[in-house]
């Protein structure tokens, strides 16, 4: 595999300019993530309004390229969607960092299929998986409330 | 032997790394194994092989000469006086771990300070937290400089009458700074403290004399000295090694025991407790032979001709930025690449088949107080060459190039 295909031109691009990189006024949801071999860190803020439709998600953190454009991506993927269709975007892309060929969530659009397989250079380097990964698991704890901090080494 | 043509006594070096030559810079980390270290390992399982110091048996009693050979070539190594000075653990880690243990539970009350540096690596700060949860001890850090060099005036500062030990690195795996170790012992022996050296990084790259430096303790790491993994050692002073309680409890140890009461071996058995890594330790032997073959004059000089080129060539390199330019600095170039993140560069250049390490190499202190979250890392070893430097900053090239710098 070619380097080029994990660093692609959309990858580069979020990590030089993180789209929703900033703190979300009056948050109700927020959670952290880290990294601790890497020192990758990531703050997720979630705003949903009374039906549970993400009004706002933003980010505030630190890390290579692929955390960086993973947290970019799925903030500006998830806007506007409902907290259901949320989980269930986050379950398909990591089942297909983990193992699928393909997304099969039917609450994506095409363009917003291709825009996260671009993602999927990272299964080719498994040292570098956690860093693709981190932002999503820790948006989940986020809307779960879990209060616990996402750390990378002791996710299964 | 000649360190020109070193590199063909490390078979690792026959392999391609995606499909290219292996560029090895990642020895701070661990170092490859020479052919005749690998092939000790294999012989001694195969023709040799035998539990050490229990039994009377043929096989027994020349396995327990060979195990006690290997401390021999160390002692000689290092220069130590007494052959007994020298324990065997399962790393540098636990070596410092096991002073900790002793050291801490004997001579350590609350409010007793223990001096290290903001260079030290994790195993040279964690352990002695544990003596701050359990004891209530103080940890104090000695500052670097804009260098990123410990200096004795550093500690010097941080000495108060409540120091009872400094813990050191001999050769920070961050900066490359090499630490004034003898004058810093000569300085805390003069106010009644004790030295502990981390020489993980040093015993690989310096001239090891104990008797010169005169530390109370030095912890040393095999598999960086082109030894075999699972085996450290800790070089104590006797005094310490007979004054202080054991670490570990457990077969080999022990002198008598009774149902009411236990006394234990004599040195160095009283730190070994249980089966030993043997094999390691036998093969270990040869790696003290491939050093001296070489002569650590010639490694020294090797290291420091490569050292000073690589960091020639990086400054040269725009965009690449040195982590620390001490005046005395052993075979480690930090670095990072304004607008790329060192583990992207680790990634891309590994694709080169050039292999070094980035994050925070178990030094967060150091990275918090240098304000960077991560670097990367190329370490040396003695099967280095310019050209292995070359292709490093040619790859670095190819990493600005796919980030568009």
């Amino acid at each position: 595999m070619n380097i080029k295909e994990l660093y692609q031109e959309i990858i580069l691009e979020h990590g030089k300019n993180p789209r929703n990189l900033r703190k979300t006024d009056n948050f109700n949801k927020d959670a952290k993530g880290n990294n601790p071999l890497c020192g990758d860190n990531v703050h997720i803020y979630l705003k949903l309004d009374e039906k549970k439709k993400v009004e706002d998600i933003s980010f505030e953190g630190s890390g290579c390229a692929i955390s960086m454009a993973s947290a970019s991506i799925m903030t500006d993927l998830i806007k506007g969607k409902e907290e259901p269709e949320v989980k269930e975007i986050v379950n398909d892309f990591l089942g297909m960092i983990k193992e699928n060929p393909e997304l099969k969530s039917k609450n994506l659009k095409e363009d917003e299929k291709t825009k996260l397989m671009c993602l999927s250079g990272v299964k080719q380097y498994p040292m570098r998986v956690k860093c693709a990964t981190l932002s999503w698991h820790t948006l989940i704890s986020a809307i779960d409330n879990t209060q616990e901090e996402i750390n990378t080494e002791q996710l299964g | 032997m000649s360190i020109s043509n070193i590199k063909k006594e490390f078979p690792i070096f026959n392999n391609k790394i995606h499909n290219n030559d292996l560029v090895y810079l990642d020895s701070a980390n661990s170092s490859q194994k020479p052919q005749s270290v690998i092939d000790r390992v294999n012989e001694f399982y195969t023709n040799e092989f035998s539990n050490t110091g229990r039994s009377v048996h043929y096989l027994a009693v020349a396995a327990t000469n060979l195990y006690e050979n290997t401390r021999s070539s160390i002692q000689k190594y290092i220069n130590a006086k007494d052959k007994n000075e020298i324990v065997f653990t399962k790393g540098a880690t636990e070596a410092i771990n096991l002073v900790a243990n002793t050291f801490g539970q004997k001579y350590l009350e609350q409010g007793d300070e223990i001096l290290i540096t903001e260079l030290e690596h994790h195993s040279n700060y964690v352990p002695w937290h544990f003596l701050r949860q359990s004891k209530g001890i103080k940890i104090e850090f000695a500052e670097i400089n804009d260098d990123g060099e410990i200096t004795l005036e550093s500690i010097e500062k941080k000495i108060t009458s409540k120091t009872k030990l400094i813990a050191i690195t001999h050769l920070s795996n961050v900066t490359g700074a090499v630490l004034p170790v003898k004058e810093i012992t000569e300085l805390a022996h003069s106010k009644g403290i004790a030295v502990l050296v981390d020489g993980c990084q040093g015993a690989p790259h310096l001239k090891l004399d104990m008797q010169d430096i005169d530390c109370d303790f030095y912890a040393i790491s095999c598999h960086k000295m082109y030894g075999p993994t699972g085996l450290g050692v800790l070089y104590a002073k006797k005094k310490w090694l007979e004054q202080l309680p054991p670490y570990q409890g457990g077969g080999g140890m022990i002198n008598d025991v009774k149902k009411d009461s236990i006394t234990y071996g004599d040195l160095p058995n009283k730190y070994e407790a249980g089966t030993m890594a043997t094999a390691q330790v036998i093969a270990f032997d040869q790696s003290i032979k491939f050093l001296e073959k070489i002569g650590i004059e010639n490694i020294v000089k090797h290291e420091q001709e490569l050292i000073e080129y690589g960091q020639e060539i990086l400054r040269k390199n725009n965009s690449v930025k040195l982590i620390g330019s001490p005046k005395n600095k052993g075979a480690v170039l930090s670095f990072t690449i304004k607008g790329v993140h060192p583990h992207d560069i680790a990634t891309i250049l590994d694709e080169d088949g050039v292999a070094i390490r980035a994050g925070h190499h178990c030094c967060q202190i150091l990275h918090d107080k240098l304000g960077i979250p991560a670097s990367a890392r190329a370490s040396l070893g003695v099967y280095n060459t310019k050209e292995d430097l070359d292709q490093l900053n040619s790859s670095i090239n190819n990493c600005k190039k796919i980030f568009n710098l």
